[in-house]
């Protein structure tokens, strides 16, 4: 409970801090925080994954506290929005690219999040995206354009070419998670009220995928293929969450898309814009293949008909459900 | 003075440079001893006397004490010092990188050009190290039972983490 509290406190902490101590304190305690949770089932793979998370968070952490104190010896100053060393600005987005897991400092985010069990990767995926965010909102106008345009790109591109030979579901959607934080870090610069809308509806989506892969208890490609035998009605809605993560219209995951799209191309960045919608057509492909392995195509020996029904604290997930697949675009 | 603070600066680089050269972790930490210790003086030059006790004291007196048991503990027998091959070739590789980088920074024409450091405090009745210590006990209360929060966190984080003594994840060799 205490390791709960202190991840609410870690992210309020960064959401309410104006002095840059203030925000390097709250992204520690999360790493902290979050630490005993991801080792709490012992196995080598989720220790190598907790080290490798704690290693890699450290480092961001570093590097961030380092931008900000190179900011307040050049400039005087330790209020979070007044960052007047443009080097101190760009080691920052590179010290929360690393935190968040954009191309090129992914490389870390397949792994761990594979070496988890289901709940802390979603913690993972969902809440500990929250801080950085804050702080990179705050900092928006301050940041390179370039570098934010160049992760991003790439963050597209790498999200969807290495999720292509995946089987393992929660790699899947480590590197849809790759893919969608580039999307998110492209708009940053122009229109970041588009940034925040994406991260809240890749939060909702997110939080829906993990828990139906919870509910099924299925972590690979071959378990998840039976669950239309489990639960009719959920893997249903799985077909329509990941056509949703995967961007498709009239699902409330082309709206970011569509707005990130329309403002690249306000801003007369035209390649960009093509770029990163041709390789979000990668990341489609495995979402489609999920789909085709739940749904859409029934599973060889099929068990006859539906087993036991899961018990009520499962039931929660369908208000994010329906927020998340049927919601009507503006 | 000023002599005296150039070979501290350099103790302080050649401390650093031994220990990430990556030899067995007791050169290290008398790497880090060194580095530590000349890094002390190079505060008590600028006028932060208060900060450079407190290190050597916590850091130190505390940290590095725990980790030299600790790495008495996981003892090897043939442990890499500063004169085995794999050793020196990282001080190697970080000599050159240092005399590059000195070329490019620091040497101009035939003398060593210094930058200017600003001082952290002048005589007052509160000198600048300690007055931020006073402050968090006064009006950032706050900010002390934020620290105070975040130590038993940690105090919790390692218990989980080191629980078992032999079938735990980190298990006492």
């Amino acid at each position: 409970t205490i390791l709960i509290s202190s991840l609410g406190l870690g992210t309020t902490l960064t959401f309410i801090g104006s002095h840059w101590l203030l925000v390097w304190m709250g992204l520690e305690i999360n790493t902290l925080a979050i630490i005993p949770l991801m080792i709490r089932q012992h196995h080598p793979r989720a220790v190598e994954a907790t080290t490798k998370y704690f290693i890699t968070q450290a480092t961001a952490s570093t590097l961030l506290l380092f931008a900000s104190v190179t900011n307040a010896w050049t400039s005087g100053e330790w209020s979070l929005i007044e960052m007047l060393n443009p080097t101190s600005a760009t080691l920052t987005t590179v010290a929360l690219a690393l935190k968040i897991g954009l191309a090129p400092l992914h490389f870390w985010l397949p792994e761990v999040l594979q070496g988890l069990d289901l709940t802390t990767g979603l913690i993972l995926s969902t809440w500990q995206k929250l801080a950085p965010f804050a702080i990179l909102l705050q900092l928006y106008p301050l940041l390179n354009p370039n570098l934010l345009l160049t992760l991003g790109i790439l963050s597209t591109i790498i999200g969807g070419w290495g999720g292509l030979n995946q089987t393992q579901l929660r790699k899947i959607l480590a590197y849809s998670s790759i893919a969608n934080l580039g999307w998110m870090i492209t708009i940053l610069h122009y229109a970041p009220n588009l940034t925040l809308l994406n991260l809240i509806l890749y939060i909702i989506m997110t939080l829906t995928t993990f828990l139906l892969f919870k509910i099924f208890n299925s972590t690979k490609i071959n378990s998840i293929a039976s669950s239309s035998t489990k639960s009719p009605l959920l893997s249903i809605i799985a077909l329509l969450t990941l056509l949703s993560l995967g961007g498709l219209p009239p699902l409330s995951g082309f709206m970011p898309k569509w707005l990130i799209l329309q403002e690249l191309t306000k801003q007369s960045l035209f390649i960009p814009a093509t770029i990163m919608a041709l390789m979000t057509l990668l990341s489609l492909f495995f979402y489609l293949r999920l789909c085709y392995a739940t749904t859409l195509t029934m599973n060889p020996n099929p068990t006859n008909m539906l087993s036991s029904w899961r018990t009520k604290p499962y039931h929660f997930t369908l208000i994010l459900l329906t927020s998340a697949t049927l919601s009507i675009l503006l | 003075m000023m002599y005296f603070m150039f070979v501290m600066m350099i103790g302080l680089i050649l401390g650093l440079m031994g220990v990430a050269s990556n030899p067995s972790p007791y050169y290290a930490a008398l790497g880090l001893v060194t580095a530590a210790g000349v890094g002390c003086g190079l505060l008590v030059g600028h006028g932060g006397s208060f900060m450079s006790l407190i290190l050597f004291l916590i850091y130190l007196g505390g940290m590095l004490v725990v980790f030299a048991y600790t790495a008495a503990l996981a003892a090897e027998p043939y442990p890499e010092s500063w004169g085995d091959w794999s050793v020196l070739l990282y001080v190697g590789l970080y000599l050159v990188g240092l005399f590059v980088s000195g070329k490019y920074f620091m040497v101009k024409g035939w003398g060593l050009h210094w930058t200017g450091v600003e001082e952290l405090s002048n005589l007052d009745m509160v000198r600048g190290d300690f007055l931020g210590v006073a402050l968090l006990y006064s009006d950032g209360g706050w900010m002390l039972v934020l620290g105070g929060w975040v130590l038993l966190l940690t105090l919790f984080v390692v218990l989980e983490l080191t629980r078992g003594l032999s079938w735990g994840t980190l298990r006492v060799v």
